[in-house]
């Protein structure tokens, strides 16, 4: 029987294997959302789809790190891993940023920054009656994006408490101002209180220490009063020393052919 | 004469009561669009989204994903070019039963002017995949649209524009002759139709008879309407409240008819402008004095 960490880290090296495999991606953000994502399927999403309003939606708002997502995917046996080997290839059940009408257990399509949360509320609205929680994982970067804070304004007002939001908080977007020291600052500077000044509840944790996560996303999940937010901080390219130090080279990157040699032994456990 | 909004506001209030999967969302101009109506009979089921059309259609994206069925009202402008990229991903790519309700559509904006104008706003929809058009041009074609949306699942765009329009003889459908079919016919929609109708009485006067087809569904084209115009006209003159680009004589263009197409549309020129729709239309390309003009010139 494989461990939580062996597991944990069988799906990160199924990310990085099926990056270089197609030549290049979205390591670091990727890596980054993993043990969020892994957490919130294992351990707090009702998973049960033989009828619409019985399972729990994910929304992967930040779709560039999809891979992670279809990873946990296939471990939970939503479509074979070797589908992994295809991935962002033509004809391939795995686009490039997640497609609802083509893989199984994806809730919405995301890929266009700064919708999910959005769509998010919408269903929240509509699986209310239903008791089902919507969660919605957004990178820090998309938080740029104006229809966020629509969607937290609207979100608020309603008190959609089912509405769960998890930033997946690296403190790095692609390019970002990270060449003028004046202004490379977080992608969004004191997030915490923009969204708990709309009137969201927040909580901070560790986004890459799974009991932390498990115990926040259970009190996240009991709260319906409003809408909140988790800012999971993570560090980008969790897992990789090579990937951790270079966040813009491998924002969306590729690894050379002796990177690839390497890789492996550049790991880095991860707490569990 | 009521504006086409508030006719579909209230239709849609009244179908409400039978279908309880229905909501509204409203961009903040319930009282100008015709989603007042629902607002008043079925509180529970209006959102008010905010000015923030954006979101409001990513929201309806998701509640559509969970078998709701929700009608989107806005300003023609605002729903198609605000929010733009939200219904390419939400609506056209995923597929969702969401029906946009764009009034005040088209150069005819009153006081509002150019800001308000969605000249090219068929030009933008009909470029997404899987997105159905409507475009009626009185009471009863409304009806007849809201009624093929009820009972549909595609992702829909409905066109109103913000002058009241009188009702039309014929029974509606999804396009029909308002006179009967020539060699020579004038093919329009929505409010243009009532322009079309000002021309074929100019020519009437003139001792020439011209057919005019109505078109109340424009994407995706009726194959009946094709079949027609190819085996009766050898001339069409498409009149349009669109820019002549990218609409409905853009539309019939691409499917290889046998006649000529001519387009009477607003030129390129023109972005919109204040004043009131006798003022509008008598300095610009739809004058029907105009197009009767370019109509008798015709070889």
């Amino acid at each position: 029987m494989t461990t939580n960490a062996e597991e944990v880290a069988e799906i990160r090296d199924i990310i990085v294997d099926s990056l270089v495999r197609c030549g290049g991606g979205h390591f670091g953000g990727a890596l980054s959302v993993t043990d969020i994502l892994w957490v919130l399927y294992k351990r707090i999403l009702r998973l049960d789809r033989s009828a619409f309003d019985r399972h729990d939606r994910i929304i992967l708002s930040k779709g560039h790190a999809c891979i992670a997502q279809y990873a946990i995917l296939a471990k939970l046996g939503y479509f074979d891993l070797e589908e992994l080997e295809r991935y962002a290839q033509f004809n391939s059940l795995l686009e490039g940023h997640p497609d609802m009408l083509k893989t199984p257990g994806i809730d919405f399509s995301s890929g266009s920054l700064g919708q999910g949360l959005s769509i998010g509320l919408g269903m929240a609205m509509g699986l209310a009656k239903a008791r089902r929680d919507v969660w919605v994982i957004m990178g820090d970067g998309e938080c740029q994006e104006g229809q966020v804070w629509e969607a937290v304004q609207l979100a608020e007002r309603y008190k959609r408490g089912n509405l769960k939001a998890v930033v997946d908080y690296n403190k790095y977007q692609e390019y970002g101002w990270f060449f003028d020291p004046e202004c490379n600052k977080e992608p969004v500077e004191k997030l915490g209180r923009k969204f708990e000044s709309f009137g969201w509840k927040v909580w901070d944790v560790d986004g890459h220490d799974h009991l932390q996560l498990q115990d926040t996303f259970k009190m996240v999940a009991e709260y319906q009063e409003g809408p909140c937010v988790v800012l999971a901080h993570t560090i980008k390219g969790k897992g990789y020393a090579l990937i951790e130090r270079d966040p813009i080279r491998f924002h969306c990157g590729e690894l050379s052919e002796e990177e690839q040699r390497g890789i492996t032994a550049q790991k880095i456990p991860v707490k569990l | 004469m009521e504006k086409m909004g508030m006719h579909c506001g209230r239709m849609l209030a009244a179908h409400m009561k039978n279908d309880e999967k229905i909501y509204v969302l409203d961009g903040d101009l319930a009282d100008s669009n015709g989603a007042i109506c629902v607002h008043q009979q079925h509180p529970e089921r209006f959102i008010m989204a905010g000015i923030a059309e954006q979101s409001m259609v990513s929201v309806a994206a998701g509640m559509a994903s969970v078998q709701l069925k929700p009608w989107v009202f806005s300003f023609a402008a605002f729903l198609c070019y605000r929010a733009y990229d939200q219904i390419r991903i939400g609506l056209s790519q995923a597929k969702m039963n969401v029906k946009l309700v764009g009034s005040h559509a088209g150069g005819f904006t009153g006081r509002n002017g150019q800001t308000h104008a969605a000249i090219n706003d068929i030009a933008v929809m009909a470029s997404l995949p899987n997105i159905h058009i409507w475009s009626p041009a009185c009471k009863g074609d409304l009806a007849y649209a809201m009624d093929r949306m009820l009972k549909d699942e595609h992702p829909t765009y409905l066109r109103l524009p913000r002058e009241p329009l009188g009702d039309l003889p014929s029974e509606p459908k999804e396009w029909y002759w308002l006179k009967p079919a020539r060699r020579v016919t004038l093919v329009a929609t929505g409010l243009s139709v009532h322009i079309a109708l000002q021309v074929h009485k100019l020519l009437s006067k003139m001792n020439m008879e011209v057919g005019v087809i109505n078109v109340n569904k424009i994407v995706p084209l009726p194959e009946s309407l094709l079949h027609s115009i190819n085996a009766l006209c050898t001339e069409i003159i498409v009149i349009e409240d669109h820019y002549q680009v990218g609409g409905l004589a853009s539309m019939l263009s691409i499917h290889r008819l046998s006649c000529r197409i001519h387009a009477k549309g607003w030129g390129m020129n023109f972005t919109g402008q204040s004043g009131d729709y006798e003022e509008i239309l008598h300095h610009y390309d739809l004058n029907p004095h105009r197009i009767c003009q370019e109509v008798l010139t015709l070889n």
